[in-house]
């Protein structure tokens, strides 16, 4: 049956503007067909990113036959338009257009932010502005601290951009137009969220209306180096700048025309280790505890290139390579991938923005993974896309892009995973005949009890993927961790191989892919033990905190690997005067002039390019495609398709903790970061508190993995149910020592002051 | 025809200006020359033009206020940058004429900034607003010149003259129910859903229903057809109302909901279809007290029990009806029927009733030998009763049981046939035949493209020009029908071409079941008879069609029974207005109309749209968007909701055709 596309989009078509022939498809902007043909169309409100927003009406050209101007920003090209860009009618009008933008703009570009990259600046100037001929009456609007941003409305030129990348792209749906004429207006109607998500509104503003409030009055936009990178603390590895001056980072802000940068990455950037200088000494040691050690144990906050040395100095000092995450991640993509016989899950941002339809399975996905969220809104908001959310906790944050929230019982995954392949391959001809055997063999009404997960929200999940196409499945950290996780990612991958499911399974943060990828990891450590970011016996620490120093992400040139499966390179922003780890490893006989020096020499097996660091691209060309580094290629696997029957689920009675940081956070490194300021408090609901005998105020400790946490309680009123949330990103080096599903049962001591001694829970 | 000092409404220029009036010539159009009763207007300015009734007017305030006027319509503007700075700088430079301090340099620049919104602003109200104004500056020059000259305030400047403005849109005009439709497609292109839900709210309550069963007169009045096709309006507003249901958002409310007035006030309204609700949400939002007696058990009127689940799944129907049950001042008795001894008392008991019921009883073929009561013979609403209450209530039994490998004749043309023969083929039927007396053309008139092409596509079997002569019966049952042919003849003084017998051209269909869906009517027997209710020549409640007040005070009527069968918009529209009269008068006994309502009448009697502007600035030969159908082999033989709505995309690119007609007009008085 033919695809549905009642509008033809995709279809061939020919126009030509001024004079120049352009073949492209039905279905773009007579503006995108331009830029594909590197022909210039002035603009104010126009955003690569969102969809035309068509309030600045600079864009308008002529169209041969077509009476009036046209808003090229926004009208579909036909075929065969001829189409004219400029002429003195049309630059009139522009120019008159930009009058009106002038009118009453405060002349306060000396003191402005956004002087010196300000489109009000360029385009009065491109535009012959020089004076101003009328006035309207003005009105007093003062400014507004809204937190991580602040907003001006007297500078506001009403484009609506922020508003659309908050609808559009974040998906925080904090900043509303309000309308009102000339007294129309931008407001934050979430502005108790002071949403850090924001900063991306702001890098959006063409003007000075909308900053980062504490960049604000700090620096002129031209004394500022802007120095490419890559985010490194999620595991988006999103394209970024530091903007740097004298040793300092003042700001980040990225190529945001394409690209989104999240709260994390635009505020979390000030946590270099800083006054670092060669202490030979401690040098010495960590050489001798290398060649002493019995294992390594190291955080994932790691270049590809680090990854590259501790592997090269396991295979020649034999220890044992430790990092948990990273080690549960590629257990999970080896068994993956002898279902799909390739090497990595095929899934990517792009085809996830464009799905009809979304599964999230066990990831709390607004906190651990920005940019897929994003593209999960973008796909909510473009496709009208179903998102199916499953997972134990619901999570009132996402209630605008989630259309069915499906609970399941904590420890359950295996059976959940079970159920969607179930209903998902149901009727599915292309299974093999074991395969279906196995499935029919399921003893669904056993699994749907003892998840939880209802035989009619299965059905209705499968009502509404009815007639959709282009299907995705987005999977996270609760099934790397869990103890099944092997046959957890096997019944993941039967929906890549059999139902032509667009999966992403989203990496843990950090570099915890590229580790996955280049080190022949160890379930756990022995012996003495050098940690790298986590506490050893001899600890290595970028926290400044450890007995040798080590230099921070924003310190170090090397490349990430991404969850769009992309190997991205980061510069130095700050210098940094300490040894580094191929310091070491040179003293330890691993000979490198560079750390970027390993960059050629990742592993090819495992879709790596020998390309060298700095022939790596890092832009994105005029029609938005991303130039940055290069895509892991997809490498086959043999193909081992064996499931294993479906274990007994272990009950998780009583109070439950989940380990989840708050949205921006992620590591010590964004804990340290002092834009960022979150609470390391346990959060749960009115229930929760209720189960554990909890009050809002209290102070617990218990133990998970070994760690201690001491932990406040507080009861958020917008959760709901018996689990309650457990950061890490405070706990520094002991963060990453953490190995077990994420879910726990709540063993906890009350030491309120004014409980001690009468409290036995 | 309207008598008028001045105009140069849509094309037209009269200019009676010193004329004897003898020698005056009128205007075309019907403008609001008397604004409301006794109350003349003293001009009138839009978007099409200005015309002057009063030949004392003060040309500069009116400009001036015209331009203030925009200024306040915030719903419509501050969008982009021409309509934001180009409108505020047009009120200040005119009011700064009209005070008395202007020079002819504000005067060129009025021209420069009004030529630059009226080529590049984002709507019509922006590209419309500088038109009259540009008319009064030019032909009422010396007034303006004389304020600049003398540096005087205009002539009547800041006197007792009162502006009353509305805004509208072709559209909008067209729709019964007058919904904000810019406003609702705005909030699709927008992305935000939920400002799209709360624009059709503001007049429009059952946004699931009108989303996907509406007849969208609207359509009809779109400006995009003038250019290409007409956006695909209606399926536009399903968009909100699946938003928030499959969101689980709380109710989208345009306006906060009041709290409950007790006052002692109440209003009983009788029947709860689209009328009965309508009202009952625009009472209850304001914190009225409402009572809704309902004769059925289930609630939803004929749109509940007539319109069939394939169509109108009543999961989402049932959304709309428990966004208004929800308001907290609104209670429902079902199972209540009220008849004339129980209208009396609710008549003593509340402060206002509204009728609000439907129109019920199936109209006769009219053929011979007809009796309803032989087996075989099945009214429509029966029948769709028994296939609706089986199918979305499990109440009854399934009409398969009567229907099952049946031949089904269906005499009808409307709606209600197209419900039973399409009904039909899900419950089994071996053959379905609609024999309607007119032809294609007018069925799809009467109906939608859509309908009538599914039912064909479904199996149904269309004859037109046909009508039954005969019904014969085997003294049990029905056994077969004797049809007539017609044929279009035309009427040689230019009138309605007639319908004539061809003679020796009929035929015989043998059947197992007539229904006949030739029209309904209203069962009137709840009214007490000593009450002497008037009633139409069509045996329905009388009103003024404006304040839906029936010939007894207090006694109102909205919806199929006062109209007769006509569209859910249709009662959804009277049913609002009659709940903003009775919010007034069961205060002050009076029947009333706002300004807005008043305008609205002028608006509409004036007619918005016109289907022969040529239009401009928009670029011609985008495809209408066509939501997606389960196929005939997917729906026939089950009721799922046969069209899926539009994807993403679809909607997008059909919300970005919108042109934003918004025009802004203003009376003076």
């Amino acid at each position: 049956m033919s695809v549905h596309n009642s509008i033809n989009t995709g279809k061939p078509i020919t126009v030509t503007i001024d004079g120049k022939v352009c073949k492209s498809t039905f279905g773009k902007t007579i503006l995108q067909i331009a830029r594909e043909n590197d022909i210039y169309i002035p603009t104010m409100c126009y955003l690569s990113k969102v969809q035309p927003i068509g309030s600045c009406r600079m864009c308008v050209v002529n169209v041969e036959g077509v009476d009036g101007m046209i808003l090229s920003c926004q009208e579909k090209a036909v075929d065969g338009a001829v189409i004219t860009t400029n002429n003195s009618a049309l630059f009139h009008e522009r120019q008159n257009i930009m009058k009106l933008y002038d009118v009453n703009h405060p002349l306060e570009c000396g003191v402005c932010d956004k002087s010196g990259e300000c489109d009000l600046q360029n385009k009065t100037m491109e535009f012959d502005v020089d004076t101003q001929e009328f006035t309207a009456r003005d009105q007093h609007r003062p400014v507004e601290n809204w937190g991580h941003v602040s907003y001006d409305p007297a500078l506001c030129i009403m484009c609506e951009k922020c508003v659309r990348v908050s609808t559009e792209i974040t998906g925080d749906e904090a900043l509303k137009v309000k309308f009102g004429g000339y007294g129309s207006t931008i407001i934050n109607v979430k502005q108790e969220k002071n949403y850090a998500s924001l900063g991306e509104a702001a890098a959006v503003c063409p003007v000075g209306a909308l900053v980062s409030t504490a960049f604000k009055y700090t620096s002129n936009a031209w004394e500022l180096t802007k120095i490419p990178s890559a985010c490194p603390h999620c595991g988006g590895g999103c394209q970024m700048y530091y903007e740097v001056k004298r040793d300092r980072i003042y700001r980040v802000t990225n190529e945001f025309e394409f690209s989104t940068l999240c709260g994390a990455g635009r505020f979390g950037f000030d946590y270099a280790n800083e006054g670092v200088s060669k202490d030979p000494a401690a040098f010495n040691a960590a050489v001798e505890a290398f060649k002493n050690a019995d294992s390594v144990v190291f955080a994932p906050q790691i270049s590809n290139e680090e990854a590259m040395i501790l592997q090269k100095l396991k295979e020649k000092y034999g220890f044992k390579l430790v990092s948990h995450e990273a080690r549960a991640y590629q257990k999970f993509m080896a068994a993956y991938s002898t279902v799909t016989g390739k090497h990595l899950y095929n899934g990517d941002l792009k085809t996830l923005s464009d799905s009809q339809a979304v599964i999230v399975l066990g990831i709390r996905i607004n906190n651990d993974s920005p940019t897929v969220k994003y593209h999960i809104n973008m796909a909510s908001k473009w496709q009208r896309a179903r998102v199916i959310y499953m997972h134990p906790m619901e999570d009132s944050e996402i209630q605008n892009i989630v259309t069915q929230f499906i609970k399941y019982e904590v420890g359950s995954e295996e059976g959940v995973a079970a159920l969607l392949a179930h209903t998902l391959l149901e009727g599915n001809e292309d299974v093999t005949k074991t395969l279906r055997e196995y499935l029919d063999d399921l003893d669904i009404g056993n699994l749907s009890a003892e998840c939880n997960v209802g035989e009619e929200e299965l059905d209705a999940l499968k009502k509404s993927l009815l007639k959709k196409r282009g299907f995705s499945l987005v999977v996270g950290s609760d099934l790397y961790m869990h103890p099944r996780a092997e046959q957890i990612a096997k019944l993941v991958a039967l929906l890549e191989t059999y139902a032509g499911f667009n999966v992403i399974c989203v990496p843990p943060a950090g570099n915890a892919m590229g580790v996955s990828l280049i080190c022949d990891l160890d379930d756990s450590a022995e012996g003495k033990t050098v940690g790298y970011n986590v506490k050893g016996d001899f600890t290595l620490s970028a926290l400044g905190d450890g007995d040798l120093d080590m230099p921070a992400l924003n310190q170090q040139e090397g490349t990430l690997t991404t969850v769009d499966k992309r190997v991205v390179p980061m510069h130095v922003a700050l210098p940094y005067g300490g040894y580094v780890l191929n310091d070491i490893a040179n003293a330890l006989g691993i000979h490198a002039k560079y750390t970027i020096d390993y960059t050629p020499m990742l592993p090819v097996a495992k879709g790596f390019k020998k390309t060298v660091f700095d022939a790596l691209d890092e832009y994105f060309d005029a029609t938005g495609t991303e130039h940055r580094g290069y895509l892991l290629a997809s490498q086959k696997v043999p193909v081992k398709r064996t499931l294993d029957e479906i274990e007994e689920i272990e009950a998780f009675d009583g109070a439950v903790v989940y380990r989840c940081d708050p949205v921006e956070q992620f590591s010590p490194f964004t804990a340290k970061s002092t834009l960022l300021k979150d609470e390391p408090v346990m959060l749960g609901s009115t229930q929760f508190a209720a189960a554990a005998k909890l009050q809002d105020g209290d102070t617990i400790t218990f133990e998970i993995d070994g760690i201690s946490f001491e932990r406040l309680f507080k009861i958020d009123t917008e959760m709901k149910g018996t689990i309650a949330l457990n950061p890490t990103f405070d706990m520094g080096l002991s963060a990453s020592l953490l190995s077990s599903y994420r879910f726990s049962r709540l063993v906890f001591r009350k030491t309120n002051n004014e409980n001690i001694g009468n409290n036995d829970e | 025809m309207s008598r008028v000092v001045f105009s140069t409404w849509r094309d037209e220029f009269v200019d009676n200006r010193g004329k004897p009036s003898d020698q005056w010539s009128e205007s075309g159009f019907k403008l609001p020359e008397t604004y409301d009763g006794d109350t003349k207007s003293k001009a009138f300015i839009g978007w099409d033009g200005v015309a002057i009734f009063d030949e004392d007017i003060d040309a500069v305030e009116l400009a001036s206020q015209y331009a203030a006027q925009y200024q306040e319509y915030s719903e419509a503007c501050g969008r982009c940058a021409p309509g934001r700075w180009g409108g505020r700088i047009l009120y200040d430079l005119l009011d700064k004429i009209a005070r008395g301090e202007g020079t002819h340099d504000d005067v060129a620049h009025l021209k420069e900034v009004s030529e630059t919104m009226m080529a590049t602003s984002k709507c019509e109200i922006g590209k419309t607003v500088p038109k009259p104004i540009l008319d009064l500056m030019e032909h009422y020059k010396e007034q303006f010149d004389t304020c600049i000259d003398a540096q005087q305030p205009s002539k009547h400047y800041g006197g007792d003259t009162s502006y009353i403005a509305k805004v509208t849109a072709p559209c909008t005009d067209m729709c019964p129910a007058h919904v904000d439709i810019p406003a609702y497609i705005e909030g699709v292109r927008d992305m935000i859903f939920t400002d799209s839900l709360a624009a059709t709210r503001q007049t429009m309550p059952l946004a699931h229903t009108c989303g996907r069963v509406c007849p969208h007169p609207c359509e009809d009045a779109c400006r995009r057809a003038n250019l290409d096709e007409p956006i695909s309006i209606m399926e536009l507003k399903r968009l909100g109302a699946d938003y928030e249901t499959d969101h689980a958002l709380p109710w989208q409310h345009p306006f906060e909901v009041q709290p409950p007035r007790n006052d002692g006030k109440k209003v009983a309204i009788i029947g709860a279809g689209p009328a009965g609700l309508t009202a009952a949400y625009y009472l209850g939002i304001q914190g009225i007290h409402v009572d809704i007696f309902e004769e059925l058990p289930v609630n939803g009127g004929e749109v509940a029990v007539g319109v069939p689940e394939y169509r109108m799944p009543v999961d989402k129907y049932n959304k709309d009806i428990q966004l208004v049950l929800d308001l907290p001042t609104v209670h429902i008795h079902n199972n209540h029927r009220v008849d004339a001894e129980r209208l009396k008392e609710i008549d003593a008991e509340y402060d206002a009733t509204l009728l609000a019921f439907g129109t019920r009883l199936s109209k006769k073929v009219r053929a011979a030998n007809e009796n309803p009561k032989m087996k075989g013979y099945w009214g429509a609403i029966a029948m769709l009763d028994k296939v609706n209450l089986w199918n979305k209530y499990g109440i009854g039994s399934p009409a398969s049981n009567e229907l099952k490998d049946k031949v089904v004749v269906c005499v009808g043309g409307g709606f209600t046939s197209m419900d039973v023969v399409r009904c039909s083929i899900r419950e089994g039927a071996k053959k379905v035949i609609m024999l309607y007396r007119r032809d294609e053309k007018t069925i799809i008139r009467n109906t939608t493209y859509e309908e009538y092409h599914e039912a064909v596509e479904e199996g149904v079997e269309f004859i037109f020009h046909s009508a039954i002569e005969e019904i014969f019966d085997d003294g049990e049952k029905i056994t077969k029908l004797k049809v007539n042919r017609f044929e279009l003849v035309p009427d040689p003084d230019g009138g309605r071409p007639q319908l004539k017998k061809i003679e020796g051209a009929d035929f015989e269909i043998e059947c197992d079941y007539l229904i006949p869906a030739v029209s309904q009517s209203a069962d009137l027997q709840l009214l007490p008879e000593e009450w002497n209710i008037e009633l139409t020549s069509w045996n329905t409640i009388l009103t003024n069609g404006r304040d839906f007040m029936s010939s007894r005070p207090g006694l109102f009527a909205a919806g199929d029974c006062e109209y007769g069968p006509m569209t859910i918009v249709n009662a959804v529209g009277q049913a609002r207005r009659a709940a903003s009269v009775i919010s007034r008068y069961i205060y002050d006994g009076k029947v009333s109309l706002t300004d807005e309502e008043i305008m609205e009448d002028h608006l509409n009697k004036l007619k918005v749209y016109d289907k022969n502007e040529k239009i401009t600035g928009w670029m011609p030969g985008l495809p209408r968007a066509v939501s997606e159908k389960l196929s005939v082999e997917e729906r026939k033989t089950n009721n799922k909701e046969v069209n899926l709505g539009f994807t993403g995309e679809e909607a997008i690119a059909e919300a970005e055709r919108c042109m934003r007609c918004y025009y802004i007009s203003m009376v003076a008085v």
